[in-house]
């Protein structure tokens, strides 16, 4: 690329960035105000300051709400400002914002979290089933309910000996039991903290699920959490050594994220911090480049390969899977996928949070997951591989309800990866990749990753997933079943209310008021 | 008269008529749910029943019908010549499926012997009537017409029966056994047994079901048992997993034409036992598996069965209320009799004074208006009962798991 067309801005072309307005403001109640400054100490992202003996606001806020969170007086609101742009229909604030960004910086734009375009959400359009008379509803306070899930490869048949001893059979592969049908995504070290991924890996062993890695390896502080954690292994290779792959639970190819299909990773020389640096095993200071492609996948017979490698790498006992973007072709995408060797399959749908990427790749590129999980369980029970691999999906699973869904539609686990870190304090304030995070998560400054007790996040992160687990129990409980499995793929439980038909004929859901015949 | 008494338990006569359908598949509807009764008995010493014996026991569980759907396969019934000959039973419409299926059949083995199955008009049950024709088949291995050239004869028969009832219109494949035959129909269990005129059979199991949906038209097909080769499955319960069995059972290359959930129960005994020839308790675990923290109970190499068959089957796992009745004909006679792992439908046994018959029903009256002093017994959860001609009585019901396989 050619040097940024913003090295040659000058002060008289700076003035344009004004009509750049802030989209956040922080109203302080004066009268309330003790004059502490603390919520100057607290704002990271340098909007506040100390001036004439008073809190001023500079500019520049997110909304993240950590001064008003920690403000002793509560006396900061943070308000959203009115636009005071001429009303328009189809160049929105947004769009003219960007525009002015871009020839500010003639840059990428980059941001972070999911989109936030206003695309409906199907998981919204989507209503659940109960029980009634006939088939009984069952309370999970009084019956048992399982939520026990495999993770790993699956033989089509169990074969037994004469003497009635289960033998091998082609394709049986190591499975990984959890506790309830939710994974955390992989969120890496470097794009959060320290305290952050401790804090993921301790709710994971708590709760007995998977963990992501993230694709920046695992420090060595984190081994003792290695039967809890799946280790993801990108493009960069960044951490990958023979311990990483011994130790954890399971491994993932990443081929895609559904924030950024058709990306690699970026971790800006920044953030590569001593910690980050040993992790990763790159120098201090450099940015940390996973290319877009594996430069030794260019097909499904180089993933094959791939997958074989650390197949034989990890001697067999543990599950190789692969995690793929959403797109359009994502049906036949998993099913070479499955075909490839994979143990199971992460689908990651584009509202898929990140901690950076350029918008116009997280705004407009991919698929969402409602639609993503449900055509590739079609796919996969159409040419008899489904009950050979486990299926996550993951994407925007806001809340249990999402989880049920998608379970529904055809994923045997939800991968979670945003409302864990909301749990632990994130206000989605769409800033990661500033690395100013001010509640310590998406960020490496010390000062900063301190504020985040590992303890207290773990605690919020296992309650907050116990508390989902104890909803899905509710619901299989009101629907009549007895165990996730059975929930795994099964549309007859949701009934499609939505603005779109086509939508639902595509799922495979039936419309609302449709009964079984 | 009797009509009014008999329907006292869901009054077909007081309530509006529902639209009534044969062989043709009605219109948009995927399965039927409900409530049911289900009866059968086996002399395990060979010796044979007549048909009204189970009509007896059937038709006496009043309250568990609503005349919608009856129906009894019965199992050792033909005569020496013709038992070795698979007996396909087809509902048809209109002649015209009839010469359909009879083309279809001639290409793919010989039709050694075909006749209409005696039936009688019985007044009170509501057209129209299929007409009720059976073929003995030997399927012929190596014509070019079957799916795939030269798969065993029990293959090529799945392969006939999904064929016609997915293809022809107008006709339905109701049994495909060997020296078994389905009889049933859209009426009450008294009716249907009056239609067929059971009486006139003699064999040496007979399973049986009669039925009280909630919401959806009976159709003959539709009614149970559902059969497939010498499987028959009566059912009496609503399975929650429907999607999730059906799923797997497609994904082995059944297809499911039959509208109802017992129909991938049907397929999923013919998948586990007789293509993966697991036992039937092995199935039965698989079909309705103990929980993970009894799992965890176990003693290793039961423990290492049951965690393997809960991994690999999990779309098997027939989820919601359900008893059902499994009939089975090769290689000896056997009735297969269990409920849910929470038990949330009844299902009682029962065993004759002399051991000679055993019984399984939904209601205890059913075996005591046949065999007064029959001793009865429940089973555990999720534990099927297994009774077989000529081995008497393999499981009660109430053992572990995996008792006679490990």
């Amino acid at each position: 690329m050619n040097a940024p067309a913003h090295a040659s801005l000058d002060d008289k072309e700076r003035v344009f960035d004004r009509i750049i307005p802030d989209k956040f403001r922080p109203i302080i109640d004066r009268n309330a105000c003790l004059n502490c400054k603390r919520c100057v100490k607290e704002c990271s992202f340098g909007a506040l300051e100390w001036k004439d003996d008073r809190v001023v606001y500079k500019g520049g806020c997110v909304a993240c709400q950590r001064c008003s969170a920690m403000c002793p007086a509560r006396c900061i609101e943070i308000a959203t400002v009115p636009s005071g742009l001429p009303p328009h229909a189809s160049y929105t604030e947004r769009v003219r914002q960007g525009i002015n960004a871009q020839a500010s910086s003639g840059g990428v734009l980059l941001c972070s979290c999911g989109t936030d375009m206003p695309y409906g959400m199907i998981f919204d359009d989507l209503i659940l089933d109960a029980a009634q008379v006939t088939n009984p509803s069952i309370d999970p306070l009084r019956e048992q309910v399982e939520t026990r899930t495999y993770v790993g490869r699956r033989s089509s048949r169990v074969m037994l000996s004469g003497d009635g001893y289960v033998t091998e059979s082609d394709g049986s592969g190591p499975v990984v039991a959890m506790d309830m049908p939710i994974m955390f995504g992989h969120i890496s070290l470097g794009a959060v903290s320290y305290n952050c991924q401790r804090s993921l890996f301790q709710a994971a062993k708590d709760l007995n699920i998977l963990a992501g890695s993230g694709e920046g390896g695992l420090h060595a502080d984190f081994l003792q959490f290695a039967d809890h954690i799946n280790g993801e292994v990108a493009s960069g290779r960044f951490g990958v050594t023979p311990e990483y792959l011994r130790r954890t639970a399971a491994v993932e190819i990443k081929v895609g994220q559904g924030a950024k299909p058709g990306h690699g990773g970026h971790l800006p020389g920044e953030k590569v911090s001593d910690l980050i640096s040993q992790t990763r095993m790159i120098p201090l200071g450099t940015d940390a480049l996973s290319p877009y492609p594996h430069h030794d996948i260019y097909s499904i017979e180089d993933l094959q390969q791939l997958i074989a490698a650390l197949k034989e790498s990890v001697e067999y006992r543990v599950p190789v899977g692969v995690k793929i973007a959403a797109v359009h072709n994502v049906a036949a995408i998993a099913s070479g996928v499955v075909r490839a060797g994979a143990d199971f399959i992460t689908i990651d749908g584009f509202r898929g949070g990140t901690g950076s990427t350029p918008r116009v790749i997280r705004d407009h590129a991919g698929l969402p997951i409602e639609v993503a999980t449900a055509v590739v369980d079609k796919r996969l029970n159409e040419e008899g591989l489904r009950n050979r691999v486990t299926v996550c999906a993951g994407g925007s699973i806001r809340s249990a309800a999402d989880m049920i869904k998608v379970i529904a539609l055809g994923a045997d686990v939800a991968m979670v990866c945003t409302s864990a870190l909301i749990a632990m304090g994130c206000q989605v304030c769409q800033s990661c990749h500033r690395g100013l995070c001010a509640w310590g998560i998406a960020t490496q400054r010390p000062e900063l990753t301190s504020r985040l007790d590992p303890e207290i996040g773990a605690r919020r992160v296992t309650r907050l997933f116990h508390a989902w687990n104890e909803e899905l129990k509710e619901v299989m409980g009101a629907m009549g079943i007895d165990a996730v499995e059975s929930l795994v793929g099964n549309r007859d439980r949701l009934r499609y209310f939505g603005p779109n038909q086509k939508i639902a004929e595509v799922m495979g859901v039936k419309h609302v008021g449709e009964g079984w015949g | 008269m009797r009509s009014q008494e008999q329907g006292r338990g869901g009054g077909r006569n007081d309530l509006p008529s529902l639209p009534s359908y044969g062989a043709a598949r009605p219109p948009g509807l995927e399965y039927i749910m409900g409530g049911c009764g289900i009866a059968g008995t086996i002399d395990v010493s060979g010796g044979k029943m007549s048909g009204e014996v189970i009509s007896r026991m059937l038709t006496t569980m009043r309250e568990r019908e609503n005349g919608l759907g009856s129906g009894y396969s019965a199992y050792g019934l033909f005569p020496e010549d013709l038992k070795d000959l698979y007996c396909l039973q087809f509902f048809f419409d209109d002649e015209n499926a009839m010469c359909c299926v009879e083309e279809y059949l001639k290409d793919r083995g010989d039709i050694v012997k075909d006749e209409r199955v005696p039936t009688r008009k019985v007044p009170s049950m509501r057209p129209p009537y299929p007409i009720v024709w059976r073929y003995f088949f030997q399927p012929d291995p190596l014509s070019s017409s079957y799916l795939i050239k030269g798969q065993g004869p029990d293959e090529c028969v799945v392969d006939v029966v999904m064929g016609i009832n997915n293809g022809i219109p107008n006709a339905m494949c109701v049994s495909s056994g060997k020296d078994m035959a389905v009889f049933k129909g859209n009426g009450y269990s008294y009716e249907v047994a009056e239609f067929y005129e059971l009486g006139r059979y003699s064999a040496q199991m007979w399973l049986s079901h009669s039925r009280f949906p909630t919401n959806t038209p009976g159709w003959w097909a539709g009614a149970h048992p559902i059969s497939l080769l010498d499987w028959s499955v009566c059912h009496n319960g609503e399975i929650t997993s429907y999607g999730v069995n059906k799923k797997l059972v497609e994904m082995h290359g059944y297809k499911c034409s039959l509208l109802t959930d017992t129909e991938v129960v049907t397929y999923l005994w013919d998948l586990l036992v007789r293509r993966h020839n697991l036992p039937p308790q092995v199935a039965a675990f698989a079909l309705a598996p103990r929980y993970h923290d009894e799992i965890e109970r176990m003693d290793p190499k039961s423990r290492a069965l049951a965690e393997q068959l809960r991994i690999t089957y999990k779309e098997a796992f027939l989820n919601g209320p359900f008893s059902i009745l499994v009939g089975r004909g090769q290689p000896d006679i056997t009735m297969i009799a269990m409920a849910d792992r929470k038990k949330l439908r009844p299902l009682l046994f029962g065993r004759s004074a002399d051991n000679k018959r055993l019984f399984a029903a939904s209601e205890e009256c059913a075996v005591r208006i046949v065999e007064e002093d029959a001793e009865t017994w429940v089973g555990d959860p999720g534990s099927p009962m297994i009774a077989s001609v000529g081995k008497g009585l393999i499981r009660n019901g109430t053992e572990a798991p995996f008792k006679g396989v490990l």
